[in-house]
């Protein structure tokens, strides 16, 4: 992989996070999601890995955007989840939220700028530091959107982009290494069965009380 | 000889994994089949303790090219004996619970594989040597804690654990953030090279403080407490029991072995963690006085009772010898004092609100004289929870109240004291209620004899540890401080 193409591959996986993370058509958001994995599986095969890349394919992509898209679907006779997001967003209301995140980013920021002044890292137009600004940036947008919405599948999505950008960073960091490869492989897994339980917690709350939300009482 | 013993220790860790499975496919119907199947795991530990008392049992599993290391030394074989030991009680109790409270709930039988699971992932935790070990273990441990405590499946449990699995889930994406920079800048996840190659410098701190974020919300530490009450309010007593005694407990063992790995140096930070221990020994403690349902004054009794395992952070940074050996043996002996006292506190309370078919407080009226059994035991956990003499508590707590004023750090005798007298204030709330005579006539349901014994029996061994606390204590000397 050229540092042209993890450019271009970065500046694509921020677009699509974008589109992900922006989008009140539940649908078409998930469809984007599906898209920026199979991107991301493009990167780690790039990056020489391929089993990451199939695992990515397999578990990000297919599995856990199925489960997303399930969320939307017709299932039994549970009533359908709206189609498209019409909550308010938080904006201001929860400050803990927009603190946490906000140390997060402050203290990845850091982090890595004194990463870089140890001058540990091999520095010479390294093909994988390029993708850790892209790492960073969608990060924000998963660290925004989690904190901002309300409903409950864009939050899920927020939290498997912000997972994307973690993986991304890692392997930015550290490399494709043994070590990277088995920590994300366990992350896919993680966000898999997380993404699963919540999908179907929001199906079984939405049919129970008619609320995609965390805050009782608020209607859909 | 080594090699047998290592065989034995995986095979008792991979063991609740086939169990689990087995009695989801077969929800045993006695109590004495889940002891009778559980009871070797506890027996094989007992094995190894005295054989890891010279030198820690250690090794490495190949995976590709990835290595794993894992490491038992005699805290880890002490935490691993008194998880399968609780576990052991909450599934034989979790028999009787069903069918006591569940008959014909055909989502019980779920339960078994995930307490099966939960207990893989706690053993994993207790030997992991290396961060990705540690990850998994972690990340198994809490899918399975939330999904144990979806199980009822009513609005209220579904809300309390969506929350839980949110944070759960972001904590864990911390964690990853905080293992990316400490892998980015040292090169290992293995604990052992880490500790060799690794200074404490920038890198090293904020890596840290991201994986002690995510470690502080998954432990519920003050501030971080909140999702712990409301996901108890709705779950099952078995699984409350569980989690209060030992998966919260985990995130604290996993922070204090980082901690003492690559910052045994930093002071401040310590502090700031003593003193959010500090808060929640007291916030915990208040809002546990000021709660109305059984259940919710012992979760926020967890909260405050989790607050004193954070002294040991000020106390090992930059103290004398004998103060962090005092704090160490102080820490661990609580930790364990307070996972059997408050698996017996929530299986007592369970009985009582099963019994009378109340949860809060004023209902249960004219309990003293119809349940003195489930009273009884809870009053004796309370014994540990208070640090009254001769139980675990006690001697933990005057070990930690000596390290304080050995080392001159007098903020946390005042945090002793108030939190002595809180978890008393709180208790005797309880017992308060419970013995009103007037009270109107409730329908007692009866409840199968053992769920009255084995939390008498949790209770009780709470108590005895504080007398054969010699025993484990000589045991960690044996292992050090490190």
């Amino acid at each position: 992989m050229t540092v042209s193409l993890a450019w271009a591959l970065g500046g694509l996986l921020v677009i699509l996070a974008c589109c992900c993370l922006l989008d009140r058509q539940l649908r078409r958001a998930c469809l984007a999601f599906i898209v920026f994995a199979l991107v991301m599986s493009f990167t780690w095969w790039q990056l020489g890995v391929p089993w990451l890349a199939a695992a990515e394919a397999l578990l990000g992509s297919l599995l856990t955007g199925a489960a997303l898209l399930h969320a939307l679907g017709r299932a039994g006779d549970v009533p359908r989840l709206p189609q498209r997001d019409a909550t308010p967003p938080r904006g201001t209301e929860a400050p803990a939220h927009w603190l946490a995140a906000l140390a997060w980013l402050v203290l990845a920021g850091l982090a890595l700028a004194a990463l870089l002044r140890s001058g540990r890292l091999p520095l010479d137009g390294d093909v994988e530091l390029s993708l850790v600004p892209f790492a960073l940036l969608v990060m924000v947008l998963g660290l925004w959107a989690f904190a901002h919405h309300r409903h409950l599948l864009r939050r899920l999505l927020a939290f498997n982009i912000l997972g994307s950008g973690v993986f991304l960073l890692l392997a930015g960091l550290a490399g494709p290494g043994p070590e990277v490869q088995g920590l994300i492989l366990v992350g896919l897994a993680v966000a898999l069965v997380g993404s699963v339980l919540g999908v179907l917690l929001l199906r079984r709350l939405y049919a129970l009380e008619e609320s995609v939300t965390l805050e009782p009482g608020a209607g859909p | 000889m080594n090699s047998a013993a290592s065989l034995l220790l995986w095979l008792a860790l991979v063991a609740p994994l086939p169990l689990g499975l087995l009695a989801w496919l077969k929800p045993p119907r006695r109590m004495r089949a889940v002891v009778l199947a559980a009871s070797a795991l506890p027996l094989a530990t007992l094995w190894l303790l005295p054989r890891v008392g010279e030198g820690a049992l250690q090794g490495s599993l190949a995976l590709g090219g990835l290595s794993l290391h894992w490491r038992l030394d005699a805290l880890a074989a002490l935490l691993l004996l008194l998880t399968q030991l609780v576990l052991l009680a909450s599934a034989a109790y979790a028999v009787g619970h069903r069918r006591a409270a569940l008959s014909g709930d055909v989502s019980h039988a779920r339960f078994w594989p995930l307490l099966g699971g939960l207990a893989f992932a706690l053993g994993l935790i207790w030997v992991a040597a290396d961060l990705l070990l540690l990850y998994a273990g972690l990340e198994l441990m809490g899918l399975c804690a939330v999904g144990m405590m979806l199980l009822p499946g009513k609005a209220e449990a579904i809300r309390a654990g969506l929350r839980y699995l949110i944070y759960a889930l972001v904590g864990s994406l911390a964690w990853l953030l905080g293992v990316a920079l400490l892998l980015g800048a040292w090169g290992t996840l293995e604990l052992a090279g880490l500790a060799a190659v690794a200074e404490p410098d920038a890198t090293t701190r904020i890596g840290m403080a991201l994986l002690a974020g995510g470690l502080l919300l998954k432990a519920a530490i003050f501030p971080l407490h909140g999702w712990l009450v409301p996901v108890h309010a709705s779950a099952w007593t078995p699984v409350s029991a569980v989690h209060g005694a030992l998966v919260v407990k985990a995130s604290f063992f996993i922070l204090i072995t980082l901690w003492r790995l690559l910052l045994p140096e930093a002071i401040t930070a310590a502090w700031v963690l003593g003193m959010l221990g500090a808060s929640a020994v007291l916030w915990g403690g208040l809002k546990a006085w000021r709660a109305d349902s059984l259940k919710q004054v012992v979760a926020w009794s967890t909260v405050g009772q989790l607050g004193y395992l954070m002294l040991l952070f000020p106390l090992l940074a930059g103290t004398a010898a004998s103060v962090a050996a005092m704090a160490w043996q102080a820490t661990w002996l609580q930790l364990a004092g307070h996972a059997l006292a408050k698996a017996a506190m929530f299986m007592a309370a369970g009985n009582l609100m099963l019994s009378t078919g109340a949860s809060r407080l004023v209902d249960l009226a004219g309990t003293s004289r119809r349940l003195p059994l489930s009273l009884m035991t809870f009053g004796i956990a309370a014994v540990t929870l208070m640090g009254l003499p001769p139980s675990a508590g006690f001697t933990a707590k005057w070990l930690l109240l000596q390290a304080s004023l050995e080392s001159g750090q007098w903020p946390w005798v005042a945090v002793l004291v108030l939190g002595t007298l809180l978890t008393a204030a709180y208790v005797f709330r309880v017992l308060r209620c419970s013995f009103v005579e007037q009270a109107p006539r409730h329908e007692f349901h009866p409840l199968p004899r053992g769920m009255d014994l084995i939390p008498l029996l949790l209770a009780l061994a709470a108590v005895g540890l504080g007398l054969v606390a010699e025993w484990p204590l000589a045991m960690l000397r044996q292992g050090g401080v490190s």
